[in-house]
């Protein structure tokens, strides 16, 4: 291995990690929106609605990404003149707009049932309990059933964080030149496979090591009530613990 | 202790609850006025906790009225199914029926003060500097000032039920609803949590207690309902019932009761 060329090749593919995250950003903001309102539709069970985003699931987690990227990024070129009136073909011709888009709908239907496992889990008697002190709607899901399914769902959230990473290097295939779309650059240069997709994935791997340690300290920040009551008892009763 | 002239704070007429072909209740009135402590007596099924729970509406009467201080909660008819009719009137009168549960349910992910807080201030618009000086005092009157800051899981059950009943009170009810306060207490934790109780009934305080405790509704209570399958076989002044009970279920009640 010729590791003055992995080392320029480092520099080369660093250059690439902010559209890399900025992907993953923004695709994963506009999944999560999307995901708290496709699990409460779900849990609610909601007439209609219920069953036009379970097809939307259903449809997201059982097609490859790659195939939904190709979908709206080529096919979507076909009803241009609807697009243009709608204003939206000069987001939706961007192959930058395309891969967020694809990179959101499809972590959203995966996110979603995260979620929806962390609704599940919210204890009915602490729920009744809030209706039963005035709490409904909006208000009550703000208060007392999100707080506690978030904190449930966020392990498997943070997963779904880190697969959006490395799904991220599926919108090389669409022009973008994050990591991945520059590594192939790099390649069809020097014909040097190995240094490459060897640098590029230790640079993955380095963002995905930086990522869980964060989830990590958010999960252990919002759930002091999980753990053993050390630091409380110390404070309050310093004197017997 | 009560006042009869006075409006009753909680007023249910004929009462009917409905689970499919089962009738658990079948006509149930009750007035409690102010000053009122009603133990709710009946062994398992006899329809004292369903009762307790129509009264702030968890459950959903098949028929029958439930009034709160003089306001009657709305009901509407969805199909053969009864629903609530107006959203922001029952949450409304829910601050005014602050209800302790058998198993505590006090907000897992909130700490003790927070707990107390959250309604007054998210619910009823309260100060929250307010509330949470309240919140102090109500802990130091329940005897776990110590816990302001823990979380529910790290309390003893009797501790966690303390501070239910604290949050009950930081919500200044009309009427407090105890649906079998003590029953998933320890043997040995049942007494801080009664003494809690009895304080307040002293206090004045409006309260209907579904409870087993047979000695704590002879000695605190100034009424006793006794339910069976369903109905009231029995509703007098405490020391009277007990003393001299009319229906003879009750009587036998008593006795087994007694013998445990």
């Amino acid at each position: 291995m010729d590791f003055a060329f992995l080392g320029q090749t480092f520099l080369q593919l660093f250059s690439g990690i902010p559209l890399t995250l900025q992907l993953t950003a923004v695709a994963f903001v506009i999944a999560s929106i999307l995901a708290v309102l496709i699990a409460i539709i779900r849990t609610r069970k909601i007439p209609v609605l219920d069953q036009i985003v379970g097809f939307y699931v259903f449809v997201l987690r059982g097609t490859p990404l790659l195939v939904q990227i190709f979908l709206i990024y080529y096919g979507l070129g076909q009803f241009r003149p609807t697009l243009q009136s709608l204003g939206l073909w000069q987001f939706l011709r961007d192959p930058y707009w395309c891969s967020i888009l694809a990179l959101a709908l499809n972590s959203s239907a995966y996110a979603s049932e995260v979620l929806r496992g962390g609704l599940r889990s919210v204890p009915v008697r602490e729920i009744e309990t809030a209706r039963a002190y005035g709490m409904s709607g909006l208000r009550l899901y703000r208060r007392i059933i999100l707080p506690i399914a978030i904190r449930r769902a966020l392990p498997g959230y943070g997963n779904e964080l880190i697969l959006m990473v490395k799904a991220t290097s599926l919108t090389s295939t669409i022009t973008l030149m994050e990591v991945t779309g520059i590594a192939a650059k790099l390649i069809s240069g020097s014909f040097r496979p190995v240094e490459v997709f060897v640098a590029a994935g230790v640079i993955y791997l380095a963002i995905n090591f930086i990522l869980t340690r964060i989830i990590a300290v958010i999960d252990w920040w919002l759930t002091p009530h999980l753990r053993r009551p050390k630091t409380i008892a110390a404070k309050l009763e310093p004197t017997h613990v | 202790m009560s006042d009869p002239s006075s409006q009753p704070v909680v007023s249910v007429r004929d009462l009917h609850k409905q689970f499919g072909a089962l009738e658990v209740l079948k006509g149930v009135s009750i007035d409690a006025r102010k000053g009122d402590v009603i133990a709710i007596l009946g062994s398992s099924g006899s329809g004292k906790s369903t009762m307790l729970r129509c009264i702030n509406m968890l459950e959903l009467p098949t028929s029958g009225e439930v009034a709160i201080s003089g306001e009657v909660i709305r009901l509407k008819k969805s199909g053969t199914r009864t629903a609530i009719a107006d959203q922001k009137q029952i949450d409304r009168i829910r601050t005014r029926v602050a209800m302790v549960f058998q198993s505590f349910n006090l907000w897992s992910h909130m700490t003790i003060l927070e707990n107390l807080i959250e309604a007054p201030v998210q619910v009823q618009g309260r100060h929250p500097a307010d509330c949470v000086a309240e919140a102090k005092a109500l802990l130091d009157k329940v005897g776990i000032a110590d816990k302001i800051d823990a979380y529910p899981a790290h309390l003893s059950g009797g501790q966690q039920q303390r501070a239910a009943i604290a949050r009950a009170l930081a919500m200044h009810p009309d009427v407090m609803l105890f649906d079998e306060p003590t029953s998933a207490l320890d043997p040995e934790r049942v007494g801080e949590v009664l003494k809690v109780i009895r304080a307040l009934a002293e206090e004045g305080r409006t309260m209907l207690v579904v409870t087993h405790e047979m000695a704590f509704a002879r000695e605190v209570a100034n009424r006793v309902i006794f339910l069976h399958q369903g109905q009231i076989e029995e509703d007098g002044p405490a020391k009277e019932v007990f003393a001299n009970p009319k229906s003879e279920r009750f009587r036998q009640f008593i006795a087994t009761a007694h013998n445990h």
